[in-house]
């Protein structure tokens, strides 16, 4: 990170991006959701709701999905992180944009989670522990050999780093 | 090395004694049904009913007492074996000992019998409360433990005299003119004048909630921080505290991950502060100090944050203001808007009624964030935030200008790296 520059600016490595898998599961999740609502849909078309209400019902929700469906996709690119010699960095967001510093050093643990939706699509997440609570860096949508091959090398530098206090 | 032994035989009366409210809450609840009818006068009853509950109480408590016992092994150990049924057994390792606290809460006290504290580090649960010692026996114990840990010097003899102290008339002024209950009890005198004039009772509820929340909160906070000292011992600083119950407790200075200095508008003419520490520790202990002093002169409480955060000169901060247009983001507070990052720690100013200034030494740093949300960006303004340890201190420079953020992100991150080096 150059300083002076734009404090979310791509260190020289450039941003790794997650898997557009990642987007494949959260819109899966999304139309699991959708599930409800269109159950709703269906409760009112049996109300003796009057017919305007039943079809705003059903362009907010039209809409709201076209919406979510399209950020997700944005959202999911907006995520990178970057290993750079004494830290790793992880930046993500689109209208809150966010980038967390880590020094391998503050490593206090590294997690590797997939749920079952992730597994049969075949990406994992990977989470860093800090003593702070508030450290808030994942990196969901990686391959699990990434996802591995990340946790292992990110554990050994935390090792490398605690070993020299 | 000492044989297993049990605890104060007086302590399941003490532990004992909640069982004069239940009773209380049972008269009053289907109680005064079955009073009535049985024809016993209501006093008799009264009194009959709170012994029989009372000595109920004191069989169980008396079982446990009976059941449980301490002693010190011979490798130095703390250990309890305890359970009426399902026994269980508990092993401090106090070559690890984190604090020996002697507290005594206010029945206790009326037996006088205090309670003691052991804790190590370690994971959640890692320590062990002896309920309820003699002063003497606690005092003997506490002793036995400091000698095993081998840091018998640190409050051996004589209490060393204090740096600070708050006298209970600047506690009491001081927590009444702190800005929210301030504020609340202006409301209240609000409230009771307009009632008065328009004589309509609606006022009174809010009365009640606007004048019973701040006068709760001073009487407790009163009784907690009454007769506030701190002392330096060899381990740290040494807090104690309390009018009811009385609390000690040690601030090793590596310990503290962050430092927070609070001026409520009232209390700057008098130039007064309050400091709050976070102290890295095991979660969701409740004994943890997060006052480091609850009302002092700002140069009194510096003294003291020069104790446990050596190198740092808190009025000699190079701060970076946030730029005019943070005023569209933050209308009130962008003013008092603030970052720093010196050779030892990062600052954050922000807070225009109570003002707050937040320190965190480099090397207690965990991990640098910056935020942009949707109208900072527009602004071309971002958030600095300091990730350290869970507790009251939140270091965050809000609203500062975006480059500013980048080159103090920069700043930081390097000192992180040099902190950690050396």
């Amino acid at each position: 990170m150059d300083p002076g520059a734009d404090a979310f600016a791509p260190p020289t490595t450039g941003w790794t991006p997650v898997s557009p898998r990642l987007a494949t599961a959260r819109r899966l999740t999304l139309v699991l959701a959708y599930a409800l609502v269109v159950a709703g849909g269906v409760v009112l078309v049996f109300s003796p709701l009057p017919r305007g209400w039943i079809a705003a019902y059903a362009v907010a929700a039209v809409v709201v999905f076209a919406w979510a469906w399209w950020i997700i996709g944005r959202r999911v690119r907006s995520f990178g992180y970057a290993e750079r010699d004494d830290d790793l960095l992880v930046v993500s967001g689109i209208l809150v944009r966010r980038l967390v510093i880590v020094p391998y050093g503050r490593m206090q643990m590294v997690d590797l989670h997939a749920g079952p939706l992730d597994r049969s699509l075949g990406i994992a997440t990977v989470q860093l522990h800090t003593a702070a609570a508030t450290t808030d860096a994942t990196i969901p949508g990686l391959l699990p050999a990434e996802a591995a091959a990340l946790r292992d090398r990110l554990a050994a530098r935390g090792e490398d780093r605690t070993a020299g206090l | 090395m000492t044989l297993p032994r049990r605890t104060s035989p007086l302590s399941p009366l003490v532990q004992a004694a909640p069982a004069l409210p239940a009773a209380a809450l049972f008269l009053i609840g289907p109680g005064t049904g079955i009073v009535a009818r049985s024809g016993v006068p209501l006093v008799l009853a009264v009194i009959v009913a709170a012994l029989l509950a009372y000595a109920a109480f004191v069989v169980v408590a008396w079982l446990s007492w009976w059941r449980r016992t301490f002693w010190i092994d011979q490798d130095g150990d703390l250990r309890t074996d305890s359970g009426v049924l399902q026994r269980s057994a508990r092993r401090l390792q106090l070559s690890r000992l984190q604090s020996v606290d002697v507290v005594a809460p206010f029945l206790a006290r009326l037996a006088g019998l205090v309670e003691v504290r052991v804790e190590v580090a370690g994971a959640a649960d890692s320590r062990i409360v002896l309920r309820y010692l003699t002063r003497a026996d606690a005092e003997d114990l506490r002793g036995h433990v400091l000698a095993l840990a081998r840091s018998e010097s640190l409050s051996e003899g004589a209490e060393p005299a204090p740096l600070a102290q708050v006298p209970p008339g600047r506690l009491l002024v001081g927590l009444l003119l702190r800005s929210v209950t301030a504020a609340l009890l202006l409301a209240t005198v609000v409230l009771i004048v307009v009632t008065a004039l328009t004589q309509g009772p609606a006022g009174i509820a809010l009365v009640v909630v606007t004048g019973g929340l701040p006068i709760l909160s001073v009487a407790t906070e009163f009784l907690a921080n009454y007769d506030f000292r701190v002392a330096r011992v060899a381990e740290g600083l040494r807090i104690r505290r309390g009018l009811l119950s009385t609390q000690s407790r040690t601030i090793p200075p590596d310990r503290v991950h962050a430092v927070s200095i609070v001026s409520p508008l009232l209390w700057r003419r008098r130039d007064w502060v309050r400091v709050t520490v976070t102290i890295a520790g095991v979660q969701g202990d409740e004994v943890r100090p997060d006052v480091l002093i609850p009302v002092a002169p700002r140069s009194e409480a510096l003294a003291l944050i020069a104790e446990v955060l050596p190198d740092v000169d808190v009025d000699a901060l190079a701060f970076t203001s946030a730029p005019q247009r943070a005023r569209w983001r933050s209308p009130l507070t962008w003013g008092a808007l603030a970052c720093a990052v010196t050779p030892q720690v990062i600052a954050t100013r922000s807070g225009r009624i109570t003002r707050r200034t937040s320190l965190a030494p480099h090397a207690r740093v965990q991990s640098v964030r910056v935020t942009q949300g949707a109208w900072e960006r527009r602004l071309g303004l971002a958030s600095l935030h300091a990730d350290v340890a869970p507790g009251p201190v939140e270091v965050v420079g809000r609203h500062l200008d975006e480059a500013d953020v980048a080159r103090l992100a920069h700043a930081e991150v390097e000192s992180m790296r040099r902190a950690r080096a050396s």
